[in-house]
């Protein structure tokens, strides 16, 4: 079968003019220069043509180490010299305790050089898994990253994706060759499936200015994480952010920027998996995490994706010394065969271990309800919450009332006549609210601490986590960071 | 070269009943415009387009059940 299509667009790269090195904007000087606080950039390696050119330098004020492919040369393609570069930069990061940022566009190995730079490649893979969850590594893809340059940024915590950024293991060529598919490298490895599809991007860029800026923003997030002052926290009415209806699903984005810092929040994976939201920014002045379920999505449900998205931000988190703020409204786990065989059990264990594992403070804000298997992954108390706040009239049960006392009371409800049976039915699930649900009860049981009203949220929050801060200063995690 | 305009589907996420559908043909439609208004796990869950464009077809109707993946709304893109 012949299938007709445009032409795919050529690479940008061809698109553009050939310029001598000192003015082709790829030059990976003025990649670290725009990437870098004005005047701060001092390079640590060698500005030849191995591909590769590391520096030091500073964003907002951060110390940081950046790297940087050189695509004027071969492509950026890696040999031996150049993935030594990436390697000694990993060691100056390392000695100096500093967040690593490495920009990317890459063809891959050099295959003039055969398995040594297979070998070398394999040696940035290694730098990078030891210095996981010790330093914060930022990548940035602003050109074709493919193969082994693939796999770097896939190892590292964040990863950014410029407009031209393009990641993937086996290009189109290879893609048709062997099974026919036809695909350009947009598709293939572009802000679409990455972003939305596979969750090897976490933040999306409009242009290369952006993405940097973004790398900026996150490296100075963790590098800098400020100190919790909770005298400074501005109260917020918060309620004004969720419907009225209770059975209303709603965006819970809004209510993520309100408890945060105004103009603070970099939310992580924004597309993929959107039933709950990462985001890191800043409370009472210090860098937090926020996981959050988002009602607007799947009516906030738990799935398979969505449990593994927030259970690596929470290692990362942890890792990092990062404080969480667990924003809670969840009806659940998503029930379906689909997602049995996509793994649910195996990759919604990975939440409750990390979780379970995690040293920060941690402190779960139940705003609405939290039912089931989904209430214990989101840091509920037997997990080691530092602290479990709700809302007034929040629920706190294993499922809603109703179909709990259609389960309860199935052979009770069968002889009802069947215009009678919905108001037994609440009859019934009034009775078993008094009894078993109700967040006072769960105040009672110990499993919630405190009720607080969403107009004394922040600074309830701010204490929570200044006073666990406190007790246990420069907690973290000791385990790296898995791209789970 | 004139290209016809690119049409997507508003499509539901999981398995729901369709409460209402608040757009027909000819509609403009913006990014952040409800369309549709599905009921499941107990709650009404709004259905917002990420799309600039213009209403071409309604494929679900009030008390209509869908599956994950099925049409609502059928968009030209603006």
């Amino acid at each position: 079968m012949t299938t007709t299509t445009a032409p795919a667009a050529p690479p940008a790269q061809a698109r553009r003019p050939k310029l001598p090195r000192e003015q082709d904007p790829r030059n990976p000087n003025f990649r670290l220069a725009a990437l870098l606080d004005e005047g701060s950039l001092r390079l640590i390696s060698e500005d030849d043509d191995s591909g590769m050119l590391a520096a030091v330098g500073t964003v907002a004020g951060t110390p940081v180490v950046a790297f940087c492919s050189d695509a004027t040369v071969m492509g950026g393609a890696m040999g031996e010299v150049g993935c030594k570069v990436v390697v000694r930069a990993y060691e100056r990061a390392m000695a100096d305790g500093v967040p690593i940022v490495g920009l990317w566009h890459s063809g891959g190995a050099r295959l003039a050089e055969g398995v040594r730079s297979l070998h070398a490649v394999g040696e940035i893979f290694h730098a990078m898994t030891l210095a996981s969850g010790r330093i914060p590594q930022i990548s940035v893809v602003l050109g074709p990253a493919a193969g082994g340059a693939a796999y770097g940024p896939a190892l590292t915590d964040v990863v950014v994706l410029g407009p031209e950024g393009r990641i993937f293991v086996t290009g189109p060529d290879v893609v048709r060759s062997v099974t026919g598919e036809d695909v350009d490298m947009l598709r293939l490895g572009g802000p679409e499936p990455h972003g939305r599809r596979s969750g090897v991007v976490h933040l999306l860029a409009d242009s290369e200015a952006q993405a940097l800026q973004n790398a900026r923003d996150v490296a100075a997030l963790l590098g800098s994480q400020g100190v919790m002052t909770p005298e400074q926290v501005e109260q917020r009415d918060l309620a004004t952010l969720l419907p009225e209806s209770k059975k209303r699903a709603y965006d819970v984005h809004p209510l993520v920027e309100g408890v945060l810092d105004q103009g603070t929040v970099v939310e992580l994976h924004a597309k993929w998996a959107p039933n709950v939201v990462t985001a890191l920014g800043r409370l009472g002045g210090r860098t937090v995490g926020v996981v959050a379920n988002n009602p607007l999505r799947l009516g906030g449900c738990l799935d398979s994706a969505s449990a593994e998205k927030a259970a690596r931000f929470v290692r990362m988190c942890d890792a990092f010394g990062v404080p969480l703020v667990v924003l809670v409204d969840v009806p659940g786990y998503l029930p379906g065969v689909g997602q049995e065989w996509d793994g649910v059990v195996r990759r919604g264990a990975k939440l409750l271990h990390a979780f379970s594992e995690c040293t920060v403070p941690r402190v779960t804000l139940v705003t609405r309800k939290t039912y089931g298997g989904a209430y214990i992954a989101m840091n509920a108390r037997s997990l080691g919450a530092t602290k479990v706040f709700a809302w007034p009239g929040a629920e706190v049960a294993v499922m809603g009332a109703v179909a709990a006392v259609r389960i309860l009371h199935r052979r009770k409800l069968l002889e009802v006549a069947p215009e009678l049976r919905t108001q037994v039915e609440n009859e019934l699930a009034a009775e078993h609210e008094r009894i078993a649900g109700g967040v006072e009860a769960a105040v009672e049981i110990g499993v919630v601490d405190e009720i607080v009203s969403p107009a004394e949220t922040r600074q309830a929050l701010a204490d929570a986590i200044a006073e666990a801060l406190t007790a246990h200063p420069g907690a973290r995690g000791s385990h790296g960071n898995i791209p789970l | 070269m004139a290209r016809s305009p690119k049409s997507v589907q508003i499509q539901a996420e999981m398995v729901a009943n369709v409460m209402t559908v608040y757009v027909g043909p000819g509609d403009r439609v913006r990014p952040g415009d409800t369309v549709a208004l599905l009921e499941s796990m107990k709650m009404e869950i709004p259905v917002l387009s990420e799309h600039d464009g213009t209403v071409t077809a309604v494929n679900a109707d009030a008390g209509d059940v869908v599956q994950e993946g099925d049409a609502l709304v059928t968009l030209d893109l603006a």
